[in-house]
């Protein structure tokens, strides 16, 4: 058995990642075993506030990343207006010193920044999922091999990693970007998994599925993986939003594309052209707050998450203790 | 409880300071005699306290207020020379040696005479180590001696007038009795600079260098700025607040909406931005497509130069023109009636004529094609970092795409870039040469085929790969021109180069960025006294400078 | 022991990994320092004396990649890091010197704040659910922790820099003062330190009340508790000796991960505020292409976590003998 041993703690697992990713160890999945996992996932989301708010967001931004046009008719390129306007009827949030439409940049910068978000918030937790439970699971030499790759990247520091790494890169494209944020992004996920997985492995249901003569697979896919629907989606938000930071942070200090369209890199631009000391606040403004709002939205959700998961932790509305000190 | 009392504690401390601070920069620069003046140029990074004025890393620092050269040669004054450590010096045997009078009376600061010999010594040095001879004077040197006590010959291996500037003009003269204890001047220190300057260091933190007046500088009456604080910026938005609020009043920085940021922040606050230079869309002329004439004639039409200057520039970075003169700097070079003749102004309607008359078409999608039907779509590449060029390569995409040639940007790391440019593995690029004091040397770094190199191999300027027997006999009878009118005469040929060959395009002019206060100082360089390169950062114009400011009222 | 004889093992393994992984990166990328430098001091300098410079400086990338490997190795074993090209032109070493002061006590300072203040507040908020610091602080913070550092950065800039002219937008310390141990002198370091200081505590102070609060839930339901409720014990004494004890495990290992992360979290608030440490000095070296510089500086965030994991791991051992006794 490889050497582990991070033990559980939350913590925070690198600039901005969010703690309550990972939850404390009370955490109780095997209550979710079963197909309905989903389906009760879904009914919590809507009868959790803070879920609900995370997801009204999450959703508002999906629409604008699916159909900009619609929603801003100005043209997000360059020198398409006057320069440095203030905020008016024709270009609600001003235009930047390019002759850009900020309101039009805003909303088409959607689309990248989500996909970021999603693209690489999905690999990496899949990536997580198959590294975790593959080394719980198959055990042996296999788990020690994955779980000492998997440790090595958690205790490497993410942020100058990806700087590195991207710094290397041909071109500041997304595919490389993505690329990166998953080699950087999975292990935290890998080793939540993996513990969990872990402590399930002598659990009745899986004993029973065994002795019943089911194949490894069988067992993981319909078995473990339910089992895990909550930790994996925990896995899913946490990872997403710290993806979106992260990127945000790379193209803000000019690692990305400077001809793409993202937040990020609206944010890089309002910095080269001084736009907090030039009075163009709105083009430091809009940009910071989407990612903001965006990054709450799925802070939200796996905050809301968490208390769906361990029951502990849901608020508590009119009970006192009686111990009030 | 712990937590409020501890905010407290902090506030209080925090308001005491403030008002500490408040106090100490009330005091600072505004007193009328002496005055401290202070600089902002941000170089992204600390002081390392080395003052080697041969390191390329730290000789901005030294060289000009600490260490002086033979020479003043004003690049604004297309390369007007004045006396510094030399007094006089004289050209014979067809300018291949020149003979040098050195200054008398000028003391090392630790009170040691400088001497021809220091002179003859720091050439030597040179000559041992290439790694200090920045300049490379010694490709083109057989020898330097001394003659007589106070004579300096030194002896070229071709006609000697273009290099003036680097040996009399961009040598620091160092001294001997320090530097030849030196166990390798190459990675020397030099921590505690001895020069024959106006300054010495009086202080230094990888936060700040303190330059003090030299009491027994050799020029009567100089320095009239008793300090000089170089403080580190490690970023342009903080160097330029610091201008923007007077806190300094000598600039070399970039600033956006320099109307909004810095003008009128404080009382005397000034710019001026004299063109030097052209930012150039290189082409490679040894790729098949652009080494057709007419395709480079076209884009030269259909780049819309004022409009690149305007966006991509902050309009700062003037419009260039396709004769290649930098104007108004070097003005007295245009050739007006030439430029006028082939008028490279903006006009993709030109530019379709032109293409259409060579033989292209256009193409289903509105770009143009080859008979055999090969679309006119480049590559242009480009380094990343430099927003400007970013935001100018947006603009030109655009032209281009409105004249029926396709380009994609490549924005890449400047090691990917330089590897692509040097070893020519590339079709267009955005860069710009070094120059020199007057457009000969641009010319030069564009157009001498001995300065580039074939494919794959790596090339000193001519990233272009232009080659032509003409233009180089062209440019090797400027340097035995000795009559103004025979330079002028070759410099028109040479714009009619650029104007019928479009070898390269010059896009924008690019500027010494230069914020001065008047308020607190004078005897700044201006538009109408442009007696040196303005900013702070240029050697050894910046201790040239510092001789003729003097505190304000 | 053996856990902590298999511990050490694990980093040196890891160690050994980030090693080659920063021998490997440069090499595989296009251009070399020298082109970095002709980039650097185009128009100051002729490729001639480039090449010069080069040579004299050692820069070495001819000889075999096997060979250049063992010397790599020998040459971080022995700490010599080589000189940094492109950034100052003095041996890394000396860079690293200057930088780090400035990140401990920037970074060092705000973290230990940080965990102790989010700490508190988490104990706080578990000990009274439902009260009002429990129904306000864990929304605002969960927002507060997904808004970007460098964005809080500049908005502190506009509001308190721009705006009231409250505290200085850059830099360390006043550039007419020399460092030393003045009034003068450590009163605007802390004056400057102020903003950037803010910035780190709003984004990373929620982690630490959240993880804390949540552990602290869980433990409050324990049958220990109620035990010491039936006892009659005094609500603090349960509070801190009881619940709060039990549930730091876990946050405290979370500390040590981060401290190890100050140097990295640092990067974008010292790039904003343009605050001389570690982590500009490692952007300055990327965008530089100063592979010395670039090395050294990940090698060192990297031991930095380490270290500080290691050390979080032997306290935990000794605080808590259930971790010895389990794998």
């Amino acid at each position: 058995m490889a050497a582990t041993g991070l033990s559980t703690g939350p913590g925070q697992a690198g600039p901005g990642q969010l703690p309550g990713m990972a939850g404390p160890a009370g955490a109780a999945p095997g209550a979710w075993a079963g197909s309905a996992a989903l389906g009760r996932l879904w009914r919590a989301v809507r009868s959790n506030r803070k879920a609900a708010v995370g997801a009204a967001i999450l959703a508002v931004f999906c629409v604008l990343a699916a159909v900009p046009g619609l929603i801003a008719h100005d043209n997000p390129e360059a020198d398409a207006y006057p320069r440095s306007l203030g905020p008016s009827a024709q270009h609600l949030l001003g235009t930047t010193a390019y002759g850009q439409d900020i309101f039009a940049q805003a909303v088409w910068g959607a689309r990248e920044t989500l996909i970021i978000a999603l693209v690489s918030g999905v690999i990496s937790t899949v990536l997580s999922a198959v590294m975790g439970i593959a080394a719980a699971y198959l055990g042996g030499l296999w788990d020690g091999g994955l779980n000492l790759i998997t440790d090595i990247l958690l205790v490497i520091p993410t942020f100058p990693l990806l700087i590195v790494l991207v710094a290397y890169l041909p071109n500041g494209g997304l595919v490389p970007l993505i690329a990166v944020l998953v080699i950087t992004g999975y292990s935290y996920g890998a080793r939540q998994l993996r513990a969990q997985a872990l402590s399930m492995r002598d659990r009745d249901f899986l004993e029973a599925a065994r002795v019943r003569g089911e194949r490894r697979l069988y067992i993981v896919f319909v078995e473990i993986i339910p089992a895990l629907t909550s930790l994996i989606v925990a896995t899913f938000l946490g990872t997403a939003v710290y993806n979106v930071l992260a990127a945000a942070g790379l193209q803000f200090i000019g690692f990305g594309d400077p001809n793409s369209l993202s937040w990020g890199t609206m944010l890089y631009w309002a910095e080269n052209n001084a736009a907090l000391q030039t009075g163009q606040y709105l083009w430091a403004i809009v940009p910071g707050a989407c990612i903001a709002l965006l990054g709450a939205a799925f802070a939200l959700l796996n905050y809301a998450f968490d208390e769906i998961g361990n029951p502990a932790l849901r608020p508590v509305r009119k009970y006192r203790t009686r111990h009030d000190a | 409880m712990k937590r409020l009392t501890f905010l407290g504690a902090i506030t209080a401390s925090i308001l005491l300071a403030a008002s500490l601070a408040a106090c100490g920069s009330s005091g600072t620069g505004s007193t009328a005699t002496g005055g401290i003046l202070t600089i902002s140029n941000s170089t992204g990074g600390t002081w390392t306290c080395q003052f080697n004025p041969f390191n390329p890393n730290v000789n901005i620092l030294p060289f000009g207020p600490i260490y002086e050269p033979l020479a003043f040669v004003n690049t604004l004054q297309s390369g007007k020379a004045s006396p510094w450590l030399a007094t006089s010096w004289a050209w014979s045997n067809g300018n291949r040696t020149l003979t040098l009078t050195i200054r008398n009376g000028v003391h090392w600061t630790d009170g040691k005479p400088m001497t021809a010999a220091d002179v003859v010594y720091t050439f030597g040095l040179l000559k041992a180590h290439a790694a200090l001879d920045l300049n490379s004077v010694w490709t083109v040197l057989t020898s330097v001696t001394q003659q007589g006590s106070n004579q300096v010959v030194i002896n070229f291996n071709t006609s000697g007038l273009p290099y003036f500037y680097y040996v009399a003009g961009q040598t620091p003269i160092v001294p001997q009795h320090i530097w030849s204890t030196v166990k390798n001047p190459v990675t020397y220190n030099d921590a505690n600079p001895i020069g024959t300057g106006a300054y010495t260091i009086k202080a230094c933190t990888p936060e700040n260098i303190t330059y003090t007046a030299n009491k027994h500088y050799w020029m009567p009456g100089e320095p009239k700025v008793s300090e000089v604080l170089y403080p580190a910026f490690t970023s342009n938005t903080s160097a330029n607040t610091e201008l923007a609020t007077g806190q300094a009043q000598w600039g070399n920085q970039f600033i956006p909406d320099i109307a909004k940021f810095y003008m009128g922040k404080t009382p005397g606050n000034n710019y001026w931005f004299p063109p030097t230079l052209n930012n150039d869309l290189f082409i490679n002329n040894k790729d098949p497509l652009l080494s057709n004439v007419a395709v480079r004639r076209a884009l030269a039409f259909a780049i819309n130069r004022a409009q690149v200057s305007q966006i991509g520039e902050n309009g700062y970075q003037p419009p260039a023109n396709q004769t290649g003169i930098v104007n108004p700097t070097f003005g007295t070079w245009y050739d007006a009636s030439a430029a006028a003749k082939y008028g490279y102004t903006y006009n993709p309607a030109k530019a379709e004529q032109i293409l259409t008359a060579a033989g292209f078409h256009k193409g289903p999608n509105g770009i143009f094609v080859t008979k055999s039907g090969t679309p006119l779509n480049f590559t242009v590449i480009n380094i990343g970092d430099f927003s400007d060029f970013v935001a100018s390569l947006q603009v030109i995409q655009a032209n281009l795409k409105a004249a029926g040639i396709g380009v994609t940007v490549q924005n890449l790391s400047q090691n990917a870039f330089d590897a692509a440019i040097f070893n020519g593995h590339y079709q267009l690029a955005y860069y710009y040469e070094s120059g020199g004091p007057g457009p000969y040397y641009e010319f030069r770094q564009w157009l001498l085929s001995a300065n580039s190199a074939p494919i794959g191999q790596s090339a000193s300027s001519n990233y272009e790969r232009y080659s032509s027997p003409a233009t180089d006999a062209l440019l090797n009878s400027y340097a035995t021109a000795t009559t103004p009118a025979a330079q002028h005469q070759i410099m028109d040929q040479l714009q009619q180069v650029m104007l019928s060959q479009v070898p390269v395009i010059p896009v924008t002019e690019s500027v010494d960025w230069y914020e001065y206060n008047t308020h607190l100082f004078s005897g700044w360089p201006t538009a109408a006294n442009p007696y040196a390169q303005p900013g702070p950062a240029i050697t050894p114009d910046f201790g040239y400078v510092l001789l003729h400011l003097k505190p304000a009222g | 022991m053996r856990f902590a004889l298999r511990r050490l093992a694990f980093f040196v393994v890891t160690l050994w990994a980030c090693l080659t992984l920063n021998f490997m990166l440069p090499r595989m990328m296009p251009g070399s320092p020298i082109t970095a430098m002709m980039a650097k001091y185009h128009g100051r300098v002729t490729p001639q004396a480039l090449q010069a410079i080069e040579n004299a400086f050692g820069v070495d990338t001819h000889a075999s990649l096997v060979t250049q490997y063992v010397r790599y190795l020998g040459d971080m074993a022995t700490g010599n890091f080589g000189i940094s090209l492109t950034v100052t032109g003095e041996p890394v070493s000396q860079v690293i010197k200057s930088a780090i002061p400035w990140t401990l006590g920037l970074v060092g300072v705000t973290t230990v704040l940080a965990f102790v203040l989010g700490t508190l507040i988490g104990i706080l908020g578990a000990w009274r659910r439902g009260g009002w610091l429990d129904g306000i602080l864990p929304p605002v913070f969960v927002i507060t922790s997904a808004i970007p550092f460098f964005w809080i950065a500049m908005m502190l800039i506009l509001l308190f820099s721009s705006q009231f002219h409250l505290f200085p937008p850059a830099g360390a310390y006043a550039d007419t003062l020399t460092p030393s141990l003045s009034w003068a002198f450590v009163s605007s370091v802390v004056r400057y330190a102020f903003l950037p200081a803010c910035a780190i505590l709003i984004t990373s102070i929620g982690g630490w009340i959240l993880t804390m609060r949540n552990t602290m839930v869980t433990v409050l339901a324990e049958d220990y508790i109620r035990m010491a409720r039936a006892k009659g014990l005094s609500g603090p004494r349960i509070m801190f000796w009881y619940a709060a004890r039990n549930a730091i495990l876990p946050n405290l290992s979370g500390f040590a991960m981060s401290l190890g992360f100050v140097v990295s979290g640092a990067i974008l608030v010292e790039y904003v505020f343009s605050y001389p440490g570690v982590g500009y000095m490692l952007l300055q070296a990327v965008q530089n292409e100063d592979y010395a510089l670039m090395q050294a500086l990940f090698l060192l965030i990297t031991v930095a976590v380490l270290v500080a994991i290691l050390l979080a791991d032997i306290a935990t051992a000794l605080l808590d003998p259930r971790t010895r006794a389990a794998r």
